[in-house]
């Protein structure tokens, strides 16, 4: 017992100075650095060296809740798969041609968005959510600042999005949002003059394509009236970790995880941005499939 | 014919600009070699103005110095760092130039192991960075700069592809905007309001008027008087609503609210009216010429048949509409401050007789506000100044509100 854990400790020892050299290369297979590399790193952010079982929180109130939600959830599923796909009637399933997708009729419909900025990675940008008047709205205000942060890594910053949280099923299971019937996408919103761009993720089988981002513009008027944004699914173009592909092809509808408002239009001060709905419909005279050529990306000059 | 380069550079030390000719000839002579970056160079030249010109100067006399360009590619890094000091961040004219400086021919693989290996990624990470830089600003290369890559990198190198993709891209994304702001903004405030008025009425009938001209005057007592600008907008259609609105009722002065043209922010205030709760809405009387029995078949005024969807046919959203107040006008001034607010609503006054008995509220958020006041946040009367006489009948109605209106 006692060799074993001294051997344990040592080759704990030896991950723990592998970890620590980290920009020398790694040439002992005995090492841990793959595992906590795997994940998206915020430069300027020390990798998370903890181990497994540290990340996991054991705690016996939060396992009561998760059963009771979890089974709750379940017992919906199984209930909604009579009544029809994804727990909606037949006919309606079928028969509609718009549908509302987000709304923000209450406080806690804020709890499926998610509000980031470059914060997170060193930046000066502040971005906050609150509801709007009669709690009918939602507002994302805050102020942006595009100076990049000292990290020796970044060079553009100044950056805020509001994205909205993934769906999940019963035990945190992915539930995608099936919208092939569908090909317009339809936003009642009031900003104040600055461009936005909105970004769709859908889900992928292979793990390359994990940071694929569907993205198209928003641009806002100003002024005191709504304003009812359509952008067909056909317009939106592909990119990967901001930078947009060479081989672009149309959006799938029938996976899609999370959508997304991005605001980076390098200009500094506050804004603002309230959203009434987020829906989509059907525009029969739109015929167009993609927008963006489809063929081979290399021409001779 | 092309001959062996080393491609690190070593720092030279670079006197004033005026010697920078005669640098030329002592160059062998010149031994020490202390660590001055290039930097320097653009510091020096630009002392007196930082100009397109200057800028210029440098990049000629770089390219005049040395036949082999030594030192070029931290000399472009130098140069692009500092465009935006001079002010040449948005010529393409000045992008070519620099381009210039890269050695034609030197670069461009010569056969399959070179065009197989990344061949001098150091310039050609520098060629990338430098259209890069370029589309950051959104400015669209020209042919010529297609020459110069094609001549410095070859066809298929890192830089042309991504000319390449700049110039598929770019053309796309240009006009996407549907409400576009011109690059150069109108420099007069009057201009500027007119425009960005126009552009958030959301109705091509309304109409811009200049209530005041900005002005300074120096009265006899030796003060100044400072009129600030006034510029208001007002449709037909707010100005029936305004007509139509029961007096009994407060309009509120709102602001200021922002509006971002481009990188300039203005800010607009807002004349508009609670929403009326359901209670008080009174019906419209719908004029029986235009609809119902009596309309006439042969001159229809009305038509409002939808002959082309079928039965199922909806588009409509299955959602409540957001319950707002009407805006009755808009308008941006020069001073936010309630005076020129309230010389705004008696000018209103001329074209809208009825706001002269209709209370008016100004809620006015010192520096810029937001869109809509906070649901938590209550409506404060000490806060707010009232204009005209009826204290009373306004505070009983505050009261009333209050208790009875969500805000």
């Amino acid at each position: 017992m006692s060799l074993s854990r001294t051997m344990l400790k040592a080759s704990k020892g030896a991950c723990e100075i592998f970890r620590r050299r980290q920009f020398q290369p790694n040439l002992v297979i005995l090492s841990t650095r793959t595992i906590y590399e795997r994940d998206y790193r915020r430069p300027g952010q020390a990798p998370d060296t903890r181990w497994p079982w540290q990340k996991i929180r054991f705690d016996f109130a939060k396992g009561l809740e998760g059963i009771s939600k979890h089974f709750g959830l379940l017992k919906d599923e199984i209930v909604g798969h009579w009544v029809g796909p994804e727990g909606r009637p037949m006919l309606e399933h079928i028969l509609e041609q718009s549908r509302v997708l987000w709304e923000f009729r209450g406080p806690e419909s804020l709890r499926q968005w998610v509000v980031s900025s470059d914060r997170e990675i060193g930046g000066r940008s502040e971005t906050y959510l609150k509801m709007g008047r009669n709690n009918s709205t939602c507002m994302l205000y805050g102020t942006l600042c595009s100076v990049p942060p000292r990290d020796g890594e970044t060079i553009y910053s100044g950056y805020c999005t509001l994205r909205s949280k993934q769906y999940l099923a019963s035990f945190d299971r992915k539930k995608h949002l099936d919208l092939s019937s569908f090909n317009t996408l339809h936003l009642r919103i009031r900003g104040d003059g600055r461009p936005w761009m909105i970004n769709i993720s859908t889900e992928s089988y292979f793990s390359h394509q994990k940071n694929d981002i569907y993205s198209y513009f928003m641009y806002t008027r100003g002024g005191p009236y709504w304003q009812d944004v359509r952008i067909p699914f056909s317009k939106f173009f592909l990119s990967s970790r901001g930078r947009i592909q060479d081989q672009q092809h149309v959006l799938w509808l029938d996976k899609v995880n999370t959508i997304a408002f991005t605001l980076g239009d390098k200009v500094d001060g506050p804004f603002q941005l309230e959203v009434d709905f987020i829906a989509v419909c059907i525009d029969n005279a739109h015929t167009e499939e993609f927008a963006y050529e489809q063929y081979k990306r290399n021409p001779e000059v | 014919p092309r001959w062996l380069h080393c491609g690190s550079a070593f720092c030279k030390n670079k006197s004033d600009s005026e010697e920078l000719q005669k640098i030329v000839e002592n160059e062998p002579q010149k031994n020490d070699r202390s660590l001055v970056t290039h930097d320097d160079l653009f510091e020096r030249t630009s002392k007196d103005s930082k100009t397109k010109a200057s800028f210029n100067k440098v990049v000629e006399v770089f390219s005049k110095k040395d036949i082999r360009r030594r030192g070029h590619v931290e000399f472009i890094y130098a140069a692009l760092k500092k465009m935006p000091e001079f002010g040449v961040e948005r010529d393409i004219a000045v992008y070519n130039k620099l381009l210039d400086v890269f050695p034609k021919d030197v670069f461009v693989p010569q056969n399959f192991i070179q065009k197989m290996f990344n061949h001098y990624p150091r310039q050609q990470e520098c060629g990338v960075q430098l259209l890069e830089q370029m589309e950051n600003y959104g400015i669209m290369p020209n042919v010529e700069t297609k020459v110069l890559l094609v001549q410095i990198f070859g066809k298929k190198s890192h830089p042309m592809r991504k000319y390449q993709r700049i110039m598929y891209w770019f053309p796309k994304f240009r006009n996407a905007n549907p409400f576009p702001v011109p690059r150069e903004l109108p420099k007069d405030p009057v201009d500027l309001a007119h425009f960005s008025l126009t552009r958030i009425a959301n109705d091509l009938d309304a109409t811009v008027t200049v209530y005041q001209h900005p002005l300074t005057d120096i009265t006899e007592t030796g003060e100044e008087i400072s009129q600030p600008h006034i510029v208001g907008i007002q449709s037909p259609e707010q100005r029936a609503l305004l007509a139509k609105h029961n007096p009994n009722r407060p309009v509120f002065v709102e602001g200021p609210f922002p509006l971002w043209l481009r990188k300039t922010c203005v800010h607009y205030y807002l004349l508009r009216a609670e929403p009326v709760p359901p209670e008080e809405k009174l019906e419209e009387e719908l004029d029986p010429e235009l609809v119902g029995p009596e309309q006439s078949l042969f001159y229809p005024q009305l038509l409002s048949l939808d002959l082309n969807r079928d039965l199922g046919d909806d588009d409509s959203f299955d959602i409540d509409e957001v319950e707002e107040g009407p805006v009755y006008a808009m308008c941006m001034t020069g001073g936010g401050d309630q005076a020129t607010l309230a010389h705004w609503i008696c000018r209103l006054q001329e074209t809208n007789p009825i706001l002269g008995r209709v209370p008016t509220f100004f809620r006015l958020e010192a520096g810029s506000g937001e869109l809509q006041t906070a649901a938590g946040v209550q409506y404060n009367p000490g806060q707010n100044p009232q204009a005209g006489p009826e204290m009373e009948h306004i505070t009983e109605q505050e009261a009333a509100r209050s208790q009875g209106m969500k805000q």
